[in-house]
């Protein structure tokens, strides 16, 4: 019963003292809105970058020839240790006659050339896919140094270092301005909830002169910290899923290559994450704010 | 009780407030603290209520070492410690009965609010006529009642006074001492800091003379001047 009487108090108190302050309060809503939603625009780009370098990972294979003359058991025993080696998905050995099959299956117009050639002159090979293409230099330039065994290593390091390079500067570049976000989210409730603190310092200073315990006095600018924090994030995770639905089709219509995320369970852990940061960041925002004026 | 140990206060700005105080006041106690401005009675009562601390010595309230007390603490020695000022600290913007209410919902006693107790110390106070009227609209004596009710809606067994009459005429300070009487009759221990000359020396009270923050005379039966 007292629980529910505190949190009618706490609740009531709040809202009496964001509606007494609406203009402040509409302010830091909208603010605190825009500010959510291109902190989860950033976020939403950084997924995408994160998914074009796992999918190219995915699809990167490097080839390693084997020379005619190196032993099969030297081959197996490399090929037994690269399926250990961390970002090394599937491992896959094929032999000279492998090689044929695929070549005969793949250039049906062309088997003429093959019956010129008195032996097959396709080389084995390993053949490698990475979940992690950041380990494709240092792997394919381990292969290169094991000259008795293999002939060639074929990588496509360009466009895989490239691409680690865009993601890694939009990492950095993407948790810098989400952090400024932040930052400016923050700022912006703080002061609002300063100057509601400041509107009823009398008040406080009596609370506190006649018992009230720190908690029921910063309670109330806490909750109405959690309200602006949340109503702003609230706004700005219904923009998200109306904007992503929309947006998301058309993007990976014209882009193509792009994998953009256009499942619901990503937009909706965006939306919910957006609440999160909304509802944390505006109850931290008016603890801090509060905690000034609680030295009665 | 309250009791004040060898207690010496110096304000950040080298303010030398009390020099030495050692008083005592026992329960259900009415005693003025009488002195010039600046001897350092109001530092007595916020030193009481923990609104200050002491720079050495000790202040005991009820067996607590205030000087001692955890600020997480504090509030529980302010409920049992009821402050009465010169300026009331009303809140404007709500109404005697809602100031009155305000106390218990700070002190998380919300059960207090439908029990009939707000009623019966309005009536105590002599305000059941003006429950619903804002402070403005009071006289400077009905807003020190509204005060007293605040205090006295909590029970609390000590009521310490800084100079509680400093704002009023002399027909409201006289029915403020004697609502002040009253309560201590009833058991409340009673401390009033005053300048009021008058009021003291037809009191015949206990008084306490605090000079350059000494006290330099404590008669049970007293008046103004010794």
């Amino acid at each position: 019963m007292a629980r529910l009487h505190v949190a009618r108090y706490l609740l009531g108190s709040a809202l009496t003292g964001l509606w007494r302050n609406r203009t402040m309060t509409g302010g830091a809503i909208v603010t605190t809105a825009i500010m959510l939603i291109t902190l989860a625009g950033f976020l939403a780009i950084n997924d995408t970058l994160n998914q074009m370098v796992t999918a190219l990972g995915r699809k990167s294979n490097l080839i390693a020839y084997v020379r005619d003359e190196a032993r099969p058991t030297q081959v197996m025993a490399i090929i037994d240790d690269l399926r250990t080696r961390p970002g090394v998905g599937e491992v896959q050995f094929v032999s000279k006659e492998d090689a044929l099959a695929i070549f005969e299956s793949r250039f049906v117009d062309q088997r003429d050339i093959l019956d010129v050639l008195q032996s097959n002159p396709l080389p084995a090979s390993v053949e490698l896919r990475l979940n992690d293409p950041s380990v494709v230099p240092d792997l394919a330039q381990e292969l290169q140094t094991m000259t008795t065994v293999f002939d060639d290593v074929v990588v496509p390091l360009d466009v895989v270092e490239e691409v680690i390079g865009i993601s890694n500067l939009a990492r950095v570049a993407g948790s810098v301005i989400i952090i400024a976000l932040t930052g400016v989210t923050l700022f912006v409730i703080v002061n609002t909830i300063r100057i509601a603190v400041f509107a009823r310092r009398q008040e406080i200073e009596i609370m506190k002169l006649v018992g009230a315990t720190d908690w029921f006095v910063r309670g109330p600018f806490v909750a109405e910290g959690a309200i602006i924090g949340g109503v702003g994030a609230g706004i700005a995770a219904i923009a998200l899923v109306v904007l992503y639905a929309q947006a998301a089709p058309v993007v990976t219509r014209i882009v193509s290559f792009l994998p953009v995320s256009t499942d619901t369970d990503f937009v909706r852990n965006l939306a919910v994450f957006t609440l999160l940061v909304g509802l944390i960041v505006g109850s931290l925002g008016s603890y801090f704010s509060v905690r000034r004026y609680l030295s009665v | 009780m309250i009791v004040l140990e060898d207690v010496h206060k110096v304000y950040p700005n080298g303010t030398q407030a009390l020099n030495g105080v050692s008083l005592e006041i026992p329960e259900r106690d009415f005693a003025f603290l009488v002195g010039p401005s600046g001897a350092g009675k109001t530092t007595i009562i916020r030193l009481i209520n923990r609104d200050e601390t002491v720079t050495t010595g000790s202040v005991f309230v009820e067996a607590t070492d205030v000087t001692r007390l955890r600020r997480r603490d504090v509030p529980q020695l302010r409920r049992r410690v009821g402050v009465i000022y010169q300026d009331y600290k009303l809140l404007p913007s709500l109404t005697v009965r809602q100031n009155v209410e305000f106390v218990l919902k700070a002190t998380n006693e919300f059960d207090h609010l439908s029990d009939g107790l707000v009623e019966e110390t309005l009536a105590t106070v002599g305000l059941t006529r003006r429950t619903n009227h804002y402070p403005h609209q009071l006289s400077g004596g009905e807003q020190q009642r509204t005060a007293i009710a605040r205090a006295l809606v909590r029970r609390c067994p000590i009521l310490v006074a800084d100079e509680p009459t400093g704002n009023l005429d002399q027909e409201s300070g006289w029915e403020t001492i004697q609502l002040l009487v009253q309560l201590n009759a009833r058991g409340t221990t009673v401390v009033i800091a005053t300048h009021n000359r008058m009021l003291v020396d037809t009191m015949r009270r206990r008084v306490i003379e605090i000079e350059r923050g000494r006290v330099v005379r404590d008669e049970p039966e007293g008046g103004y001047y010794g």
